[in-house]
């Protein structure tokens, strides 16, 4: 009898123990999310994916009324910028002299909720891990192992005083990086500027071609008419609408599906003509899937496994009432 | 006037917007303070592509329309999200080819594509005459759907610009389009 009690109070503690170790986990990610969002910061980051990487320079900073304001610079290779704020993004392209500007919906932003987070917890465990040391910082690993193989796995470090994440690596299901962000030189603080993170070219570009994607209704989602029959488990739809893309031709259905941390999307186009071949690529760790569906090219990509992405573009379906419309 | 500023950068609840917007209908100079300042915002962003009296002929090709028989609230939600659009600092062309996919789809697009028909159409956004756009093959243009994708990943949200890079990133045909 008493060998049965010892197994149950080591049970439950080990439970207990567990349980704290999510809960860390997760509160750790709350304050890496705060801290990208609220925090002043400078620095020099690598990207990698594959054989490649490139380098930028990347600046942030949040004015008093907690707008943010960010600047990417890339360094290698030829020049880029992205300039964000609030609701916009904007892609300076110097080499073809391109604008391409994204207009966000503020209420749309992919913040961090309570609920989202229990999403995070079904799909994956967060632990908290060993610490590290990056770009002269000392953080805390967070990693998040997914329960299955139908997403990837991630891995961060955050700075130990701040919270803000310094490295970021998405993990597949053989234990290899397909991915990785990390600050080699930071410097967090400072005060607000705003010329920091403005482009230098912002007057330059008056004269260059600008391609603008923008939501057609910056209000609700609507009904695209679009169903999927067999989509991944744990990918909950986010958001339905239509829209226009930068570059094609008429409205585009968007739909977005996230396991509350990675995100699919999903783009439903008119089939230009002569365009009717599969392909699959990919940006780093985000993979690329596009088929034809009847007199429609679908694209769906996202930070997920080419498994999940092709199963979400196969289980598509246009519902039949709607069809007619 | 303030009003109609905070109107068109977003910045005002629903309640408060369809108040102001019904306010910007009923009178006219509001209506006008509302078309100079999208005259100014896009003069600023260099996007001064529309020929004159741009606003009141499309009016006009509206007013030609056949009527919409739907019940009276969804008409007018459809005007709010024209308005609100225009809000968004849609250019005014993506706001033609917006009225051409939400308006009655047998008749609406063929009557707007010829409003668009003239060379104040940006080689921006919509419209089936612009399929002509040069796109590369097989893979496509995917840096725009990475870019319209990135803001609503969480990742996102965790990293800020940071992943934006994938959007811009040299092995993008971005770049050699």
């Amino acid at each position: 009898m008493k060998k049965v009690w010892a197994f149950v109070i080591l049970g439950l503690s080990a439970a207990g123990v567990a349980l704290a170790d999510l809960q860390e986990g997760f509160t750790l990610l709350k304050k890496m999310a705060n801290a990208s969002r609220q925090l002043n910061y400078s620095g020099t980051f690598v990207y990698q994916h594959g054989t490649k990487s490139e380098t930028s320079r990347i600046v942030h900073y949040v004015n008093s009324a907690g707008g943010e304001f960010e600047k990417l610079e890339v360094l290698d290779g030829p020049a880029r910028e992205v300039v964000r704020n609030n609701d916009q993004v904007t892609c300076y392209l110097p080499a073809t002299k391109t604008v391409v500007i994204e207009q966000r919906n503020a209420r749309q932003l992919p913040v961090l909720l309570p609920e989202r987070m229990t999403d995070i917890a079904e799909n994956y465990t967060a632990r908290k891990a060993e610490t590290d040391r990056v770009a002269g910082y000392d953080c805390q690993v967070i990693v998040l192992e997914p329960k299955d193989n139908m997403r990837y796995g991630r891995s961060f470090c955050a700075e130990l005083n701040s919270g803000l994440p310094l490295r970021s690596r998405t993990i597949n299901e053989k234990n290899e990086t397909v991915e990785s962000f990390a600050f080699t030189q930071l410097a967090i603080g400072g005060s607000f500027n705003r010329d920091r993170v403005k482009s230098k070219y912002a007057a330059k570009s008056q004269n260059w071609r600008v391609d603008r994607s923008a939501l057609s209704a910056s209000e609700s989602t609507t009904d695209t008419g679009w169903v999927f029959n067999n989509q991944p488990a744990g990918f909950k739809k986010l958001t339905e609408m239509k829209r226009y893309i930068a570059g094609r031709a008429g409205a585009v259905s968007h739909i977005v599906f996230s396991d509350g941390l990675a995100a699919v999307s999903v783009f439903i186009e008119p089939r230009p003509q002569g365009r009717s071949v599969q392909t699959l690529t990919h940006q780093g760790a985000v993979n690329i899937y596009t088929r034809p569906h009847a007199d429609h090219m679908v694209t769906v990509l996202g930070e997920a496994p080419a498994a999940t992405i092709m199963q979400i573009a196969n289980s598509l379906e246009l519902r039949s009432s709607t069809a007619a419309r | 006037m303030d009003e109609i500023s905070a109107l068109i950068d977003g910045e005002l609840d629903e309640r408060e917007a369809s108040r102001q917007l019904s306010r910007t209908a009923q009178q006219e100079e509001l209506r006008k303070c509302w078309e100079m300042f999208h005259l100014i915002g896009d003069t600023m962003r260099g996007d001064c592509r529309l020929s004159p009296h741009f606003s009141r002929r499309i009016a006009e090709r509206l007013a030609l329309e056949p009527t919409i028989l739907a019940p009276r609230r969804r008409i007018a939600k459809r005007v709010t999200a024209y308005v609100l659009s225009a809000a968004a600092s849609l250019s005014a062309v993506a706001l033609v080819a917006w009225v051409a996919f939400s308006a009655n789809p047998l008749s609406a697009p063929q009557e707007v594509a010829k409003v668009q028909a003239p060379p104040a159409a940006a080689p921006v956004t919509a419209a089936p005459q612009l399929a002509s756009i040069p796109s590369a093959p097989g893979q496509g243009n995917m840096s725009e759907y990475l870019l319209a994708h990135q803001e609503f990943s969480p990742s996102t949200a965790l990293q800020g610009v940071a992943p934006y890079i994938r959007s811009v990133s040299a092995s993008q045909p971005l770049q050699n389009r």
